[in-house]
């Protein structure tokens, strides 16, 4: 346990390095209440969140609503955010992501998805992208470390990460068992989790 | 003791990436209560999946979005924190949510080591933020956990979030919020796609046996159209899905009316929303 407190610091630190006052601090304002705070972590974050949530909804339109609501959750539950688990970018990262998935559930237009891009590659490229060589240097990271899966656990991922499909719809789209995607998602994350030195 | 086909380990990659059903997602959650290895896979699997997030190209969004984020976080109350650390684990998924599992007794949990409570803090807190969608949706519109914990109790409370989430789910879906008059915030949720609305109002006096809360819809050619009344409890929450069609350019108002409701409007609005 101690380790992994130990771990999760470091992360930390890493992901916040191109911040100069760290979106940990911002957050813990905005906990307080105040709007400036937010409105810099706002500017820090956003661009991550929204190319995260279009990665999910491609409709720009819609993206840009989840984003909305994103924040402004963020902004009320920052009272209740707590750093013991995890850095302020990881909390709300994985808040995009879920919110992203929500709504690519719940809408329609998923229902009509056109699942023959489904497997998209996910070095797609995009208009209005603020790529920045910290972005890059991460992406190159996550890259090499999915050339390592195998190439089933990589579309596994990929669906349900970028796509935001559920287990079944991957099984579906992949042709394969159920049983099967829910080992090559587990097996794929631990591997690209072993590459990417998440592993304390 | 596990539902082998719930077997909360063989989900630990599928849980980190959301594609999880909201049975099987519950059935990890509990899962994390018993199991410390599940919790340490979980949590890096966790941290795994947000490193995918952040290989993706940052989109720049356009200055409009952050103009309406700020006018809604202006008019948007914050939670209030949850209370005392030492008991903040359990108390955090009962006071906030009961779609939250329950967490079972063990034995270990009684006394737990610093560590270890920092460790569960993350994962049993975690509902208080990733609510079942449509609590999600409520507890994100109307900013407060009590309405979200009495919306669960009631069947029909349940057939409104629903709708509520229905409508916000909407492609075309959009929000208002307004200062009552004589206190308390309204909050208008509509899309025209459905031809439908809801409002969720917050520090609403409670009114006298014999009156209640009437909603209408105002158009310029229809005038005033009832659209349902309400109560309100005692936090002075509730949320109500307003009766009968929206139409496009559709103003919303609330007016303090008898009980039983009227045909047209006997008071002045105590508070208006436009949604054109």
């Amino acid at each position: 346990m101690l380790k992994l407190v130990t771990r999760e610091t470091d992360d930390r630190q890493d992901f916040e390095s191109d911040a100069p006052v760290t979106q940990d601090q911002l957050l813990a304002r905005v906990a307080q209440g105040d709007q400036a705070a937010f409105a810099a972590l706002y500017d820090q974050i956003a661009p991550r969140v929204l190319g995260l949530v279009r990665r999910l909804l491609r409709d720009h339109a819609q993206s840009e609503e989840v984003t909305q609501e994103i924040f402004l959750e963020i902004w009320q539950t920052a009272t209740r955010y707590d750093s013991t688990k995890g850095g302020a970018s990881t909390w709300i990262m994985t808040m995009a992501h879920r919110r992203a998935v929500d709504r690519v559930r719940a809408s329609q237009s998923s229902r009509d998805r056109d699942t023959k891009i489904g497997i998209r590659d996910y070095d797609a490229a995009y208009d209005n992208v603020a790529e920045t060589v910290q972005t890059r240097v991460e992406h190159e990271r996550v890259e090499k470390a999915m050339l390592r899966l195998t190439e089933l656990q990589r579309q596994a991922v990929s669906l349900a990460y970028y796509g935001g499909y559920s287990h079944s719809e991957v099984a579906t789209l992949l042709s394969v068992p159920i049983g099967t995607v829910k080992t090559r998602l587990r097996d794929g994350m631990i591997r690209l989790r072993d590459e990417l030195g998440v592993a304390s | 003791m596990t539902d082998k086909r719930n077997d909360p380990t063989s989900l630990t990659g599928a849980y980190a990436l959301n594609a999880l059903s909201a049975e099987e997602r519950a059935a990890v959650e509990a899962g994390l209560t018993e199991s410390e290895s599940l919790r340490h896979e979980v949590t890096e699997l966790a941290d795994t999946a947000v490193l995918l997030g952040r290989a993706v190209a940052p989109v720049t969004p356009p200055p409009a979005l952050k103009a309406n984020i700020m006018d809604m976080i202006a008019s948007t109350p914050q939670l209030p924190p949850l209370q005392d650390d030492t008991t903040g684990e359990t108390d955090a998924t009962a006071s906030v949510t009961p779609i939250a599992p329950p967490r079972p007794a063990s034995p270990s949990a009684a006394a737990p080591t610093p560590a270890e409570r920092k460790a569960q803090a993350r994962w049993f807190t975690k509902p208080a933020i990733a609510l079942a969608s449509v609590a999600a949706v409520l507890g994100l519109i109307i900013g407060g956990g009590v309405l979200v914990n009495t919306m669960g109790e009631s069947q029909q409370n349940n057939q409104a979030a629903d709708q509520l989430a229905a409508i916000n789910a909407a492609s075309d879906s959009q929000r208002a919020v307004s200062e009552i008059e004589g206190g308390g915030t309204a909050t208008l949720v509509w899309s025209g796609e459905l031809a439908s609305a809801a409002m969720i109002v917050d520090g609403l006096p409670a009114l006298p046996d014999d009156k209640v809360y009437e909603l209408w819809f105002i158009g310029e050619e229809t005038g005033a159209r009832p659209a349902g009344t309400f109560t309100v409890s005692d936090d002075g929450r509730t949320l109500r899905v307003l009766d009968g069609e929206m139409h496009a350019g559709d103003a919303v108002g609330v007016t303090v009316e008898p009980r039983g409701g009227s045909e047209t409007p006997t008071t002045e609005p105590i508070v208006a929303i436009t949604s054109a």
